[in-house]
């Protein structure tokens, strides 16, 4: 009889709960691939808590998807009263205790595709992917996923995933020994099926705002005697993505831009050759989870700015060599 | 430990530290309890990184400190200097701009050479925008308070700015979660 009983047991806590979890718990890559996809599908109007340090702001944000593109605003509920409206052209940024607008080129259409890289699995070879928990945010149940990077020279994550929508509720950009370094975490999110228009109209009125325009001027490309850019040094897994020629509203000449990335992490390398000296920031600074790192060749600034470590975008941006 | 916390122990070996690096080494090289904290923070560190050679030795450093004792005292030379930039006062977002319009006036008068210049377009409206490219402004136009920058110290600041800015909109589509570059972007002033 106490055999058969521990049997039984053994059965229930060996056997079956295996078979329940096999059951319930998703696979981390499927997981992530679904928010990235829900968080362009679905329509969702949210109010989620930013910090930084010390630092807690409050913002909202409205997103409606439709015709293969995106449109989002957000706005800052404390402080300033900033928005960000991001449509398929292009980025305003509204800083009303300046009264001004900040017009950018948008995009999210053109790269919509390549948000995540497809499929995620193949940065495994970096980060370590790990369904951890489980957790309410917002009133919502969710999934907890630690990804962890495999060395020193990457942040690794946290994300916290609704079990219904797919959509992110908290996520955390951690350091190497785990302290959080900047935390996003929604208080409030509605999925809705519609999202009306007016909503996604700034509320600033912009009379008398001064607009600032950065238009890309194709004569701008044409000079072929100046120097190539490479980055000779990156951590493993680490290639370059995108290259271009940016005009940038402070420099006279356009900037060559070098992208690099391993699926989650990305560096940009910029390279601007300065004719006035001196006006450097030379070393380090940071914000929050971005770091940057700038250092002088000859009359070029290279600066290096990534969500990575310190010692990373150190290190690739005394690695940048040119040749033509 | 009295006045540092673990998490700024942490910040400090993971060179994340915001404050002043200096003061928070001399504290930490007269407390036996950070120095201790610290050398746990950096074990940690190497376990979570699987860097942990096969044998540790946790008197090593004591060894060496021992060693340290009866050596002369060497003076170190001086740090490079780093402008430990907090960056980006939401002010500097649009002094930048400004401060661009401006830079770019002053540049087209003396080289006569429009076009080569980036094309940055401004305009005053009074009504809703229409983000029109429009002759470059004259100073007046823009508002008082982002003129005052024009130290070389705040160009290369305002440099910085663009590219976080640049950056930020690349980073906002290969990330996981786009708008977290912009939630930066509207947050940027408190840290002044």
């Amino acid at each position: 009889m106490r055999s058969q009983l521990l049997f039984l047991v053994s059965l229930l806590l060996g056997g079956m709960p295996a078979v329940c979890v096999a059951d319930s718990l998703p696979e981390p890559h499927v997981l992530i691939d679904e928010m990235s996809t829900a968080s362009r599908s679905l329509n969702y109007d949210g109010v989620f808590v930013y910090t930084l340090g010390k630092q807690i702001d409050t913002m909202r944000i409205i997103h409606k998807a439709g015709n293969g593109y995106s449109y989002e605003r957000l706005i800052s509920l404390t402080g300033h009263a900033r928005e960000v409206i991001r449509d398929k052209d292009q980025v305003r940024c509204y800083f009303p205790e300046n009264k001004a607008v900040v017009v950018e080129k948008s995009r999210l259409g053109k790269l919509i595709s390549t948000y995540l890289p497809n499929p995620i699995k193949s940065i495994s070879d970096f980060y370590i992917f790990e369904i951890v928990g489980e957790d309410r945010i917002a009133g919502l149940d969710a999934w907890i996923i630690n990804i962890r990077p495999i060395d020193k020279y990457r942040y690794g994550y946290q994300l916290w995933i609704d079990k219904n929508s797919r959509l992110l509720l908290k996520s955390e950009l951690k350091n190497q020994l785990g302290v959080t370094l900047e935390q996003i975490m929604f208080t409030q999110l509605n999925v809705l099926d519609d999202i009306d228009d007016t909503l996604l109209e700034p509320s600033t009125a912009a009379d008398g705002f001064t607009w600032y325009k950065n238009s890309p001027d194709e004569s701008l490309n044409t000079n072929e005697s100046e120097k190539q850019w490479k980055v000779t040094w990156m951590p493993a897994g680490f290639s370059m993505s995108e290259q271009s020629k940016e005009p940038m509203l402070t420099s006279q000449m356009p900037v060559d831009h070098l992208v690099y990335s391993d699926g989650l992490a990305m560096v940009s390398i910029y390279v601007e050759k300065l004719n006035q000296r001196p006006e450097m920031i030379v070393g380090a600074s940071n914000f929050g989870g971005v770091n940057t790192y700038a250092v002088f060749a000859g009359e070029y600034q290279i600066t290096a700015v990534g969500e990575v470590p310190k010692s990373t975008v150190k290190l690739m941006a005394d690695s940048v060599k040119s040749y033509h | 430990m009295s006045e540092y916390n673990n998490e700024q122990l942490s910040a400090l070996v993971d060179g994340e530290y915001e404050g002043n690096n200096d003061k928070a080494f001399e504290q930490l090289i007269h407390s036996q309890e950070m120095k201790n904290t610290w050398s746990r923070y950096h074990l940690i560190g190497d376990c979570l990184r699987e860097q942990l050679p096969e044998k540790i030795s946790v008197q090593l450093s004591s060894r060496i400190s021992k060693a340290l004792l009866d050596e002369p005292t060497v003076l170190a030379p001086q740090k490079t200097k780093q402008f430990n930039l907090k960056p980006l006062a939401g002010f500097a977002i649009a002094a930048s701009v400004a401060m661009a319009a401006v830079f770019t006036v002053q540049q087209s008068n003396e080289t006569n050479s429009i076009s080569t210049v980036p094309a940055l377009t401004a305009s005053t409206s009074t009504a809703i925008p229409q983000t029109q490219t429009f002759s470059f402004p004259d100073a007046q136009v823009l508002p008082a308070s982002v003129k005052k920058s024009d130290t070389p110290k705040e160009v290369a600041n305002q440099r910085l700015n663009n590219y976080l800015m640049n950056h930020n909109e690349y980073r906002s589509n290969g990330s996981m979660n786009g708008i977290l570059p912009y939630v930066r972007l509207v947050t940027i002033e408190s840290q002044e």
